[in-house]
């Protein structure tokens, strides 16, 4: 009967959503705002990769809400399994030589790796969630291979902390001076190419870089601990 | 078979998105329906990315010295797909340690079992 | 002149400095709410004259639009900026005593990021954004919902999260089949173009964009999660929840249907919509025993009656049901302080456990039935004026089909009437418990309802001080054209 009824529903949606898209083609010539973008989007910010100069400062203030959408889902986590009680003590059963060794060795190349990503967001693909995701994987390999180590939670709190609070204190500079509008980007925009070019925008990136890995990591730590 | 080219994109995409509604609205056991929303998320971010696509373009990245007239394609909707997709973590995360909560007061997963609040 | 983007950033870096403060001493945790939106409240009033005679257009980042996303802080915004910060610090300062058990640092960072993403949506003018302070909103409260840790709490929690999630996602698909049609993400831009693509593609995104954001405004049928959810949550969370977050969620509505869309022809649905909420709510709030529970399903009955009034698309319509969402707020907010503490005191939820309250906790007891008189629509309290225009509103159209509907919110009311009265009558006249002592709620908690009693009183009897700022939200919201030349110049 359910299956029925939901059968029945999505039919009509799907109907509905086909009319629709009948008038969006695929591969369409560009739109406004996008031919904007890729044809200002240089000298304006100073940033090769388009994508980093839409994210962080044509719609920067939605990368900001989305840093804080991170940011309360961690919180939540931490909050709903506070109160939580452990029934009982698994024993946790030491890694292998090989697997532990292994584990150890990759640690540094992979938190070098995803360090490397959003350093250089502004010049090749990727960027603070990019490389925030891959130093979170660094601290999952961790936790599968080495099992036993856990990473300290007042340390990591910290980094989230302080890294929004650098995200948020760029954008009020950006306030107080130059013109008057939240996020301007008021560093000088440097040369073309290099790496300390495009003004605000490795700050910003580096800090969400911190910050992404630091909560993955942190609801990471908390789920594993629960189990 | 020229239409069916065209739109391959995104009928692949709406057909993600409606397993993933069907799956929350028919499932029973909780994991799977968590399971049915991250399913739900990466249609919906599949279709995103499909509506930006210019025929023939590149990554709008200017990696070489000159890529002056190159067709890229639409920037903007690559952004909007990097904020649902951390929106989409954000919301599974917090699903799977309400999970484990649920877990431990019931001992069950089973939705139609965890029925204490009637009318 | 402020700018008024610090309304957002600054709570939102306060929330983000509450661990550093932590560090410093744990005491002076549950201040920084307190302060944050003592300066949200500040700059909104300070804002208001400014606001009232031309709109304010922030450009974020320095570009114009529709190349940059910008706030449009209107009456309307300023006027709900407002009512979010002055119900916020009233529960926070609640908060200040009620908060007592769990992990208190995470409970007030959440507060104060909900009601930052409930800032962030009424003061947008840019439909992504718009969604994803939506997401902030709706995330701090699924997790507060589950703050408590406890069997109800946490299966409410995951009720509400899954419906939530749905709605949210089929939103994102309105708004990639928004951008598909008209290349931009502006509010403003997609309205000045509205009448370049054919009407069946732009009912589809709005219909999806009016169930997403219909979850969280608990429209019928979108209202499952209510019941439990408002319910279960700690009192101060569901004052915020009942008070807050489902009025943001209309405001989305409205904002969706009257700007951008323009649509008057599917008002009249949402009209019809908004009174089988308003009956459906109220008769099931007549069968309750638990008195949250009834007053979470009253709130449902009064949402439905707001959507009534803005359904009726004339400007008086539009005035009273603005009034309503300001009466419900200010009196949903003093009916769940006063009961978090009644129930704290007698140990359970049941109404029948009540009995007596009115000599053991006489101030507490006096405000409910205050907020009660004030819900039902007697004068001299809020309710009054605000019920009054949207019923002289609907009989102003003239139609027969208004006239039947009107029958029908009267006949709502007098419901309402009925089961409150039962309430204020075991609080006062049902047993004699001449034995009890007076253990009045602590002054934490007094404070915030005194000053709410003192509120609604005022208000209900010299309503003229809120209707000049009502008629310009009112204008505001109905008049598109001047929206999208405010903004687009």
């Amino acid at each position: 009967m359910r299956r029925i009824i939901s059968l029945i529903l999505l039919a009509v949606v799907a109907l509905g959503i086909a009319l629709c898209v009948i008038h969006i083609p695929f591969g369409a010539p560009k739109t406004k705002v996008g031919n904007y973008y890729i044809d200002k989007g240089r000298e304006q910010t100073g940033a090769t990769n388009i994508v980093t100069s839409v994210v962080v400062n044509y719609r920067g203030f939605d990368t900001l809400g989305e840093v804080t959408v991170l940011f309360v889902a961690a919180i939540g986590v931490s909050a709903v399994l506070a109160t939580l009680k452990k029934k009982f003590q698994k024993k946790i059963e030491p890694p292998s030589l090989v697997l532990n060794a292994g584990c150890r060795f990759l640690f540094p190349l992979v938190l070098f790796f995803g360090a490397y990503i959003f350093i250089h967001g502004h010049l090749t693909p990727g960027g603070g969630f990019q490389g925030g995701a891959i130093i979170a994987s660094a601290f999952l390999l961790t936790y599968l291979g080495c099992r036993g180590r856990r990473i300290s939670e007042s340390r990591s709190k910290l980094t989230e902390s302080l890294s929004g609070l650098v995200f948020v204190l760029v954008g009020l500079i950006g306030l107080a001076i130059g013109g008057h509008y939240f996020l301007y980007n008021f560093l000088p925009k440097g040369v073309l190419h290099s790496l300390l070019s495009a003004g605000i925008i490795p700050i910003i990136y580096i800090a969400i870089g911190f910050k992404v890995g630091s909560e993955i990591a942190g609801i990471i730590d908390k789920l594993v601990e629960e189990s | 078979m020229n239409f069916i080219h065209n739109y391959i994109y995104y009928i692949g995409a709406f057909g993600l998105v409606f397993i993933g509604i069907y799956i929350i609205l028919v499932k029973r056991n909780l994991i799977k329906v968590i399971i049915g929303l991250s399913i739900l998320d990466t249609g919906i971010n599949l279709f995103l990315i499909s509506i930006g696509y210019i025929s023939k373009g590149t990554a709008p990245i200017f990696s070489k010295i000159d890529m002056e007239n190159a067709p890229m394609v639409d920037p903007v909707p690559q952004a909007l797909v990097l904020t649902a997709i951390v929106i989409g973590v954000a919301v599974l995360a917090l699903a799977l340690s309400l999970a484990i909560r649920l877990y431990h007061h019931y001992g069950t997963l089973n939705l139609r079992k965890i029925k204490e609040q009637r009318w | 002149m402020v700018n008024p983007v610090l309304l957002i950033a600054v709570p939102l870096g306060l929330s983000f400095t509450i661990p550093l403060f932590g560090l410093i001493s744990r005491k002076i945790e549950k201040y920084v709410p307190v302060v944050a939106l003592i300066f949200n409240l500040v700059i909104s009033s300070i804002l208001i004259p400014e606001v009232i005679k031309q709109p304010i257009n922030v450009f974020i980042g320095g570009f114009q639009p529709p190349f940059c996303i910008n706030l449009v802080v209107g009456p309307v915004g300023i006027l709900f900026s407002a009512l979010i910060a002055l119900v916020g610090l009233l529960a926070s300062i609640y908060a200040l005593d009620y908060i007592r058990e769990g992990a208190k640092q995470l409970y007030h960072m959440l507060y104060l990021l909900l009601l930052t993403g409930a800032t962030g949506v009424v003061l947008t003018g840019d439909i992504f954004n718009l969604f994803v302070f939506f997401e902030i909103l709706c995330i701090s409260s699924y997790a507060l919902v589950a703050y408590l840790g406890d069997k109800a709490g946490i299966e409410s929690a995951v009720k509400y999260l899954i419906q939530g999630a749905m709605g949210s996602s089929l939103m994102l698909i309105g708004i990639g089949l928004l951008y598909g049609l008209f290349g931009t993400l502006n509010m403003a831009d997609i309205a000045s173009n509205i009448d370049t693509v054919s009407s069946i593609s732009i009912f589809v995104p709005m219909v999806l964009l009016i169930t997403g954001l219909g979850v969280e405004a608990a429209i019928f049928p979108l209202n499952a999660w209510l019941p439990d959810a408002h319910s279960s949550a700690p009192s101060s969370i569901s004052a915020i929840l009942s008070g807050i977050a489902i009025k943001v969620g209309i405001y989305a509505v409205a904002r969706v249907v009257f700007t951008i869309f323009g649509a008057s022809s599917i008002l009249q649905f949402l009209a019809i919509l908004g009174l089988l909420t308003l009956l459906i709510g109220e008769v099931s709030a007549f069968c309750q025993s638990n008195i949250k529970r009834l007053l979470a399903y009253s709130s449902i009955g009064q949402i439905g009656l707001v959507v009534f009034a803005l359904g009726m698309g004339i400007s008086y319509g539009v005035v009273g049901g603005l009034f309503q969402l300001i009466s419900h707020a200010l009196s949903k907010a003093l009916l769940f302080f006063a009961v978090g503490y009644m129930i704290y005191r007698s140990g359970s939820m049941d109404i029948s456990k009540l009995e007596g309250m009115g000599k053991q906790m006489p101030l507490t007891s006096f405000a409910f039935t205050i907020g009660a008189f004030s819900l039902v629509g007697l004068p001299p309290f809020i309710g009054f004026p605000s019920k009054f225009l949207i019923i002289r509103a609907a009989l102003s159209k003239q139609e027969l089909l208004f006239t039947i509907l009107v029958a029908f919110v009267l006949l709502g009311t007098v419901i309402e009437g009925a089961y409150f009265f039962r309430v204020v009558q075991v609080l006062y006249f049902k047993g004699n418990h001449t034995d009890l002592q007076r253990e009045e709620a602590p002054i934490p908690a007094l404070i915030p309802i005194v000053i709410l009693m003192v509120l609604i009183v005022a208000i209900g009897v010299y309503p003229k001080s809120l209707t000049r700022m009502l008629n310009s939200a009112s204008s505001e919201l109905l008049n598109r054209v001047a929206y999208i030349r405010s903004v687009l110049r």
